[in-house]
């Protein structure tokens, strides 16, 4: 499984592209058959508690695509802090598993972890 | 400062910060103190300290809880310390007792400053605030705005700054390698 992770509008989806995969393989804010998850983190802000619960059918994917949602002003309403705080935490879990890595910043992809097929 | 080693580790919520920091003490010797800057109330604060506990017991902290006035703290012997951190600092810092505002900035900086006096290695967290696409009210621009300028003091200060992403450090200023 190959993470990729990055701002709004950071490139994530258009690297995705690079990598062989089309619109329809990718699977928007929903895990199924699709080999790509993108939106990983409206998925988790939907259920915050229930993220842990995501981990095993996201190593199965061959890419997930997570915007980071960490870096900001805490937010004082509950359900978006916990969102937030349950994205970061189930990034981690899955960096730890992946094959690799990447970072996106201004469309320019950096492997942060291991190495791309 | 000889011999007195500073790591800066930043990065968003939930990065990974913490547990990387800790993992660096426990590459580091005894005595290891956890410097706790958070106050145990408000904003899931409690949820957070609990966790926080679990997460490094059985590590060797010993855990000192201090919300304020780092410059006044005297630890029990030079050793490892861990400060938990720059953000929970800084609001504790910004407003005097009748709740009037005060720029933290010199004494968030002095008291660092102090605590890395006593140390042999001083591993400070922070955190990454000012990027979200929101509009505040003036006390918490005030507060992104004080919070960037100490951490961008603190990197310069500090002999190694990394970024945490996932879980996983990028470093920004010079290499862990000359820590260990």
């Amino acid at each position: 499984m190959i993470l990729i992770v990055g701002g709004e509008g950071s490139g994530k989806w258009s690297f995705a592209k690079t990598l062989g995969y089309t619109e329809q393989e990718i699977a928007d804010a929903v895990i199924d058959e699709r080999p790509v998850v993108y939106h990983l983190e409206r998925l988790v802000f939907a259920q915050p508690e229930q993220a842990d619960a995501l981990l095993d059918s996201l190593l199965e994917k061959e890419v997930v695509i997570c915007c980071e949602v960490g870096s900001g002003i805490i937010p004082v309403e509950r359900n978006e802090r916990l969102g937030r705080e349950a994205t970061g935490r189930l990034c981690v879990l899955l960096a730890q598993q992946a094959q690799a890595v990447v970072r996106m910043v201004c469309g320019i992809p950096t492997v942060i972890k291991g190495e791309l097929p | 400062m000889p011999n007195s080693r500073m790591i800066l580790l930043t990065g968003g919520s939930a990065c990974g910060k913490s547990s990387y920091g800790e993992e660096l003490c426990m590459r580091l010797p005894f005595p290891r103190y956890y410097i706790a800057a958070m106050r145990p109330f408000g904003d899931g604060s409690e949820e957070k300290i609990a966790r926080h506990r679990r997460l490094r017991s059985g590590k060797g902290f010993e855990t000192i809880e201090r919300y304020t006035d780092l410059q006044g703290l005297v630890l029990p012997e030079r050793g490892t310390v861990l400060l938990e951190c720059i953000c929970n600092l800084t609001a504790n810092e910004m407003f005097d007792e009748e709740g009037a505002w005060i720029n933290p900035y010199e004494t968030v900086v002095a008291g660092v400053e102090a605590l890395r006096r006593q140390s042999d290695t001083l591993v400070v967290i922070t955190n990454e605030v000012g990027t979200d696409s929101r509009t505040y009210d003036s006390g918490t621009q005030a507060y992104m705005d004080v919070i960037g300028r100490i951490n961008r003091t603190l990197a310069q200060q500090a002999d190694v700054v990394c970024e945490l992403v996932c879980g996983l450090p990028l470093g920004r200023k010079g290499s862990l390698e000359d820590v260990f």
